[in-house]
């Protein structure tokens, strides 16, 4: 069993409940953080750059890894990029698995009282104590004891995904453990709140060569673990929720610091596929917003993407815009939102952001007057269509082209058909160069986001901008169709 | 609709060649507090149109003596760049309608909303 020597651990554990006294030494500890797979990259970068250490790209993808002391813990809520959050509590590069199932179990039973659980239980009581006051975010100063309200949004209307995990072979299905065993005794720790610790164990397993399953492994630590700190098991109403990650020869044991996934924080009124905010961040650093750039959605949808923006890069404009009447509405109505909830706080309650209906085939903006477009085109899954889209993406990139300045424009395009818009992109030559490609999975689909730089040339001059008259396209589909 | 989007907004009706900038009429109109970012407005405002952000902010009564062309060095008039910071964003259109300047269709604003949608036979 090798052990992974970057954490600063003091103890071992002999003896360790929860602590009883508030230690006020400063220690470091390790942070895993899951990420949107596909911008680990990004993600690192705005760890550097809000938190400024380095943060290193797990193998296992849509994870980073970084240190930081309990000083400094507050930051990690300033995070736009990252979907959860966890403290390291040990790591293993190459954990050596016993041949059989049953020996491999056992060990992973008698890992659970060997385990340096004491920095990280006491980072995850620093984190409940920065929760419960409001306004963490953005170094708001109340201290006011109050549910935080962002977090009771995101329950009434989140939609419920997947938890993140890496089909790479066999079982990855998230378990937890709910022990039979039900504990009586009083609780020993000396808690704040004085009463029985709940908790619950959760495994990701990735890889081949796994003689159990994530069931299995969480059953049987999650055991052993509530034998050690005599915590009650729990499912669904649990404090500490235990992560046992596993990829191939890498074992992960963690304590989760985020409740539910951060990454609808923004939206309160969803539409039928909002993207979440992690990765329309992901997709607004990548396209570097600079002082008073004027940044375009045109297919808008809910806004998450121009309001994300509003918020976390309020140096620049956004235009949100799409052609459907809900759209528009729940746009709005998300901007209203986080408008009052500033207004709440006493902040200066106005996002540099507005809407208009629009048809983006079609837009009543002057030509070269906007620097990034940035949107999520429809897949032709859940919205529009695919036989739709061979119409509409050479449409939307000769109109993108058009209102884009020509030479320092951008546009960060996500879409998950393909073929249909690397075509129209390659039409599209004279107007638009494809720069690099970021591949995601959005709601299980695998998907591209596309950055873009628009050329030098000024539109009208070049034989792409000539507008086929309406009646040509629709033969064109005909032609396809009866092939 | 603010008066920084109602600077890029143009009617794209069919035929019609001098669509900019857009007559306002406004039935309801708000200010809101925005922070002010100086480096904001001073790069912004090459960007403009200024003229058509004058006569906007005139005829909704925030003009706040505002010139008809840019004195120069207007980089260093803190006092300047924050009565334009008011009226790119602050100033907000709710209801009313947009009116194509050469064609004479009008674009109706509800909930701040400008409904740009052209019918069939206009496109």
């Amino acid at each position: 069993m090798s052990s992974h020597d970057g954490e600063d651990t003091a103890e071992q554990t002999s003896n360790v409940s929860t602590p009883e006294e508030t230690d006020s030494a400063i220690i470091t500890v390790y942070i895993g953080a899951t990420v949107p797979t596909g911008f680990e990259h990004t993600a690192a970068e705005e760890v550097q750059e809000k938190i400024g250490v380095d943060a290193r790209i797990s193998k296992d993808r849509g994870r980073i890894y970084f240190p930081i002391s309990t000083d400094k813990l507050f930051q990690v809520h300033r995070l736009r990029s990252v979907d959860n959050l966890f403290v390291v509590v040990e790591e293993y590069d190459h954990y050596q698995f016993k041949e059989s199932k049953e020996e491999t179990l056992m060990e992973l039973q008698q890992l659970a009282s060997k385990l340096p659980w004491s920095n990280a239980l006491k980072v995850w009581e620093l984190n409940r104590s920065l929760k419960k006051k409001k306004g963490h975010r953005k170094g708001g100063n109340s201290t006011r004891v109050k549910p935080d309200s962002e977090a009771s949004v995101a329950d009434t209307r989140q939609q419920e995904l997947p938890r993140e995990t890496s089909p790479a072979g066999g079982d990855a299905k998230t378990e937890s453990v709910a022990d039979p065993e039900s504990c009586q005794q009083d609780s020993e720790e000396a808690l704040p709140e004085a009463r029985l610790i709940k908790f619950r164990v959760t495994c990701n397993r990735a890889g081949d060569k796994h003689s159990f399953s994530s069931n299995e492994a969480a059953r049987d630590f999650g055991g052993a673990v509530q034998e050690f700190f005599q915590w009650k098991a729990d499912m669904t109403k649990f404090d500490i929720e235990v992560l046992l990650n596993i990829h191939n020869e890498e074992v992960v044991v963690g304590i989760a610091l985020t409740e539910e996934s951060l990454h609808r924080r923004n939206i309160s009124h969803f539409g039928p596929t909002t993207l979440r905010s992690t990765l329309c961040y992901g997709m607004l650093r990548l396209c570097k917003p600079q002082v008073s750039d004027v940044i375009l959605d045109p297919m808008c949808g809910t806004g998450a993407i121009p309001l994300e923006g509003a918020i976390e890069f309020n140096s620049s404009f956004y235009v949100a815009g799409d052609n459907n009447d809900m759209a528009v509405n729940r746009t709005v109505n998300n901007v209203s939102h986080i408008q009052k909830r500033r207004a709440d706080k006493g902040s200066s309650s106005g996002l540099p952001i507005d809407t208009v209906q629009w048809d983006v085939c079609n837009l009543p903006i002057k030509t070269s007057s906007v620097d990034i477009i940035i949107t999520d085109m429809p897949f032709g899954k859940r919205m529009g269509s695919r036989k739709k889209n061979w119409d509409l993406y050479p449409s939307c990139l000769r109109e993108m082209a058009r209102v884009c300045r020509p030479g320092s424009g951008k546009a960060v395009l996500l879409t998950q058909d393909k073929k249909c818009f690397a075509k129209a992109v390659s039409q599209m030559g004279g107007l638009w160069r494809k720069v690099l490609t970021v591949w995601v999975n959005v709601g299980g689909l695998h998907a591209g986001v596309y950055l873009l730089k628009r050329t030098a040339a000024v539109f009208g001059q070049t034989p792409e901008d000539v507008r086929q008259p309406r009646g040509m396209a629709g033969t064109q589909m005909d032609e396809r169709d009866n092939k | 609709m603010k008066l920084l989007t109602h600077n890029m907004l143009t009617s794209h009706v069919k035929g019609v060649t001098k669509g900019y900038p857009l007559l306002i009429k406004a039935t309801e109109v708000k200010v809101n507090d925005v922070d002010f970012n100086p480096q904001f407005v001073c790069r912004m405002i090459p960007k403009l149109e200024w003229s058509a952000l004058v006569e906007a902010a005139d005829l909704l009564g925030h003009r706040q003596d505002l010139p008809s062309e840019l004195v120069p060095d207007y980089e260093k008039n803190e006092d300047f760049l924050k009565k334009v910071h008011r009226a790119l964003l602050e100033v907000e259109v709710i209801e009313g309608c947009l009116q194509c300047p050469e064609s004479g269709r009008e674009f109706p604003i509800s909930r701040g909303i400008p409904n740009m949608l052209l019918n069939e036979d206009e496109v």
